[in-house]
């Protein structure tokens, strides 16, 4: 079976430094996979060459929502998130002077059509696809049970809120793969509980999940297989259990000599 | 609430009669008129700087040309005003487009000096092409505003040279392009504009072509100015490139700015305010024997005290008229019935 998508042979250089070097892995179908290294190891850095805000330098990302397989690298944001792949920011970036249901009305743009006239003569199309966006925005609050706060300033929400509002926008978009960012740093215990079950919700919707994330309980409890970079290569790949005993993993975290201890 | 919505319609039908009592002055009707020319274009310029955040110093450029658009179609073909409002439209929106698509990927001020370069190059136009514009001549005898009814009755064929019937046709513009503008703000486009405004980065990660949305506020904006242009050219009956220098743009800016960026009833009470303002500065400043531009420093005093003292203007609220939406007057309501039911659930468990 094809991967749903594909990194293949990814580099990224900015001036003289190297970000990513020759990546390559898989993402498949109904899997969660995660991310992880150390500051700086260039995560966030590939998640913004498969969410299209950086052109991969060279390589090859391949992406298969359907039955075709599209060649992807230097696709425009918006590009990628009509193809299915929406992502949340490592620092939350909301509207912030907007409601919280405009936040997620504005994430249906994507999959909506009235334009200048339609908005200006309220046709019925455009009247109908308003209401559709408005059922639909809260919908996807209510999955990440913010549907309460509908009508309050974005700005108003506490930061585990907010990160889920976030997640709550990239959903809206329907999308195939979403990428999630560090989503619970800063969370207290309760709220990363929360957003455990809130990821696995997201699975059960038949969405694929890309995880980054530095609190290692939480990935290893939540993700079958994890990807591990280091100074922008690709230092291993596997299970949780795996992972956890890969001596160029230990040392990547800790330094080196610290695996022979270990 | 619906006292201060009271207090707002008696003032607004007030206003609106003023022109039939026997006492009013001609003087001040033609403030009011050129107070609604204004508010045309504040409304217009909000969309750029106010809905998506770019700054616009050239929208003179497109109120230039919508007024000479107006101005040679009717003295060369004599064309009705009602005919040339969606010309100049179009005329001024096309422009907007040809300099929108290659510029709008610059960001913040590079922008904001390519739309002062343009405007200037609208009225070095104007100044020089004098087989199309009599240069600095300016166009005289414009044909003032009709309405021809002669298909209905043969006596039915209007020519508005008097203050009052320009004023009832400058209120039904205001009128109308305020009901467009509502009606974009609370939409998809709207919406579009204000995730630009917020957050580049995540508005494109939702979806939103930001070039496009961009050229698209551009052309509407410059579509606008070249309406308000157009009234202008018929009202006056006289044009000159001088009426279209710089200073135009960023009068118009700072009614935005004052009423509250990216708020239209700001834009319109910006209007009012700086228009009267300019009009009493003119008296008083010519009073103590000083040139009447000096009024330009005073509006530079304002922007100061602004900034200083109430940086987001009068009306700091943006996408308002979202409110009044019965989608979400309703969603409102049932969220309040959601927590009322919790409420009492809990209640009666305890
Ligand atoms: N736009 C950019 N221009 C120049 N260098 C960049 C740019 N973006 C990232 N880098 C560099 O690329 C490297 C990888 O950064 P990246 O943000 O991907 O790290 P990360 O793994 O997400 O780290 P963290 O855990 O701190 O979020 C860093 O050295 C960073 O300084
Ligand atoms: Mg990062």
């Amino acid at each position: 079976m094809t991967p749903l998508l594909k990194i293949d042979g990814v580099s990224k250089r900015f001036g003289g430094l190297m970000a990513l070097a020759d990546i390559s892995f898989d993402v498949h179908e109904k899997e969660i996979l995660g991310l992880i290294g150390p500051n700086g190891a260039g995560k966030t850095t590939i998640f913004n060459c498969i969410a299209g805000v950086y052109k991969p330098t060279s390589g090859d990302i391949v992406f298969t929502p359907g039955d075709t397989s599209i060649r992807i690298n230097g696709f425009k944001p918006e590009k990628m998130t009509e193809l299915g792949i929406a992502r949340t920011f490592q620092n939350i970036r909301l509207f912030t002077s907007l409601t919280v249901l405009d936040n997620i009305r504005i994430a249906r743009h994507c999959r909506t059509k009235a334009n200048f006239l339609r908005s200006v003569l309220r046709t019925p199309f455009q009247k109908s696809e308003e209401k559709s966006i408005v059922e639909d925005s809260m919908r996807w609050l209510e999955f990440v049970g913010l549907a309460s706060q509908a009508l309050s300033d974005a700005s108003s929400l506490s930061y585990g809120n907010q990160r889920r509002l976030e997640i709550a926008r990239a959903l809206a978009t329907e999308p195939k793969l979403l990428l999630l960012d560090e989503p619970a740093a800063g969370m207290n215990p309760k709220e990363t509980r929360i957003l455990v079950d809130l990821i696995h919700a997201i699975l059960d919707a038949g969405i694929c999940v890309m995880l980054i994330e530095h609190d290692m309980k939480l990935v290893m409890s939540i993700c079958e297989r994890l990807v591990v970079l280091d100074h922008g290569t690709l230092i291993a790949e596997g299970g949780p259990r795996d992972i956890r005993e890969n001596p160029r993993v230990i040392e990547a975290y800790l330094g080196r000599g610290a695996a022979g201890n270990a | 609430m619906t006292k201060g919505k009271l207090l707002l319609l008696f003032i607004g039908a007030g206003l609106l009669t003023y022109p039939l009592l026997p006492l009013s002055s001609d003087y001040v009707l033609h403030v009011m008129t050129l107070a609604m020319v204004y508010m045309i274009l504040a409304m217009g310029l909000n969309i750029v700087p106010g809905f998506c955040g770019l700054l616009d110093l050239g929208y003179v450029g497109f109120y230039g040309i919508g007024a000479y658009t107006a101005g040679l179609l009717t003295i060369h073909y004599g064309l009705p005003f009602w005919v040339i409002v969606p010309l100049a439209a179009l005329n001024g929106a096309l422009w907007g487009v040809l300099l929108g698509a290659p510029t709008l990927r610059l960001t913040g001020d590079y922008f904001a000096i390519v739309t002062f370069g343009f405007s200037e190059l609208v009225v070095l136009f104007l100044t020089n092409e004098i087989w199309l514009t009599r240069g600095p001549l300016g166009l005289p005898g414009i044909q003032p505003i009709t309405l021809n009814l002669s298909w209905l009755n043969k006596a039915w064929y209007f020519e508005f040279y008097e203050k009052t019937p320009n004023f009832y046709i400058a209120a039904l513009m205001v009128a109308l392009v305020y009901f467009i503008m509502c009606r974009m703000e609370d939409s998809r486009l709207g919406r579009a504009w204000y995730a630009i405004r917020e957050d580049p980065l995540a508005a494109a990660s939702c979806g939103v072509n930001i070039l496009n949305y961009k050229v698209i506020a551009f052309a509407i904006s410059a579509g606008i100015g070249a309406v308000g242009g157009c009234f202008y050219a018929r009202w006056s009956m006289f044009l000159s490139p001088d009426m279209f220098k710089f200073w135009e743009s960023f009068l118009v800016l700072c009614m935005v700015v004052l009423g509250g960026l990216g708020n239209i009833k700001g834009a319109l009470l910006g209007a009012v305010i700086l228009v009267c303002l300019g009009e009493i500065l003119r008296e008083s400043l010519t009073a103590i024997g000083l040139p009447a531009e000096t009024r330009f420093i005073a509006y530079g005093l304002i922007m100061v005290l602004i900034m200083r003292f109430k940086p987001s203007g009068f009306f700091p609220a943006v996408a308002s008229s979202g409110r009044s939406n019965p989608l979400l007057i309703d969603l409102q309501k049932r969220l309040a019935a959601g927590a009322a039911a919790k409420e009492k659930s809990r209640d009666s468990a305890a």
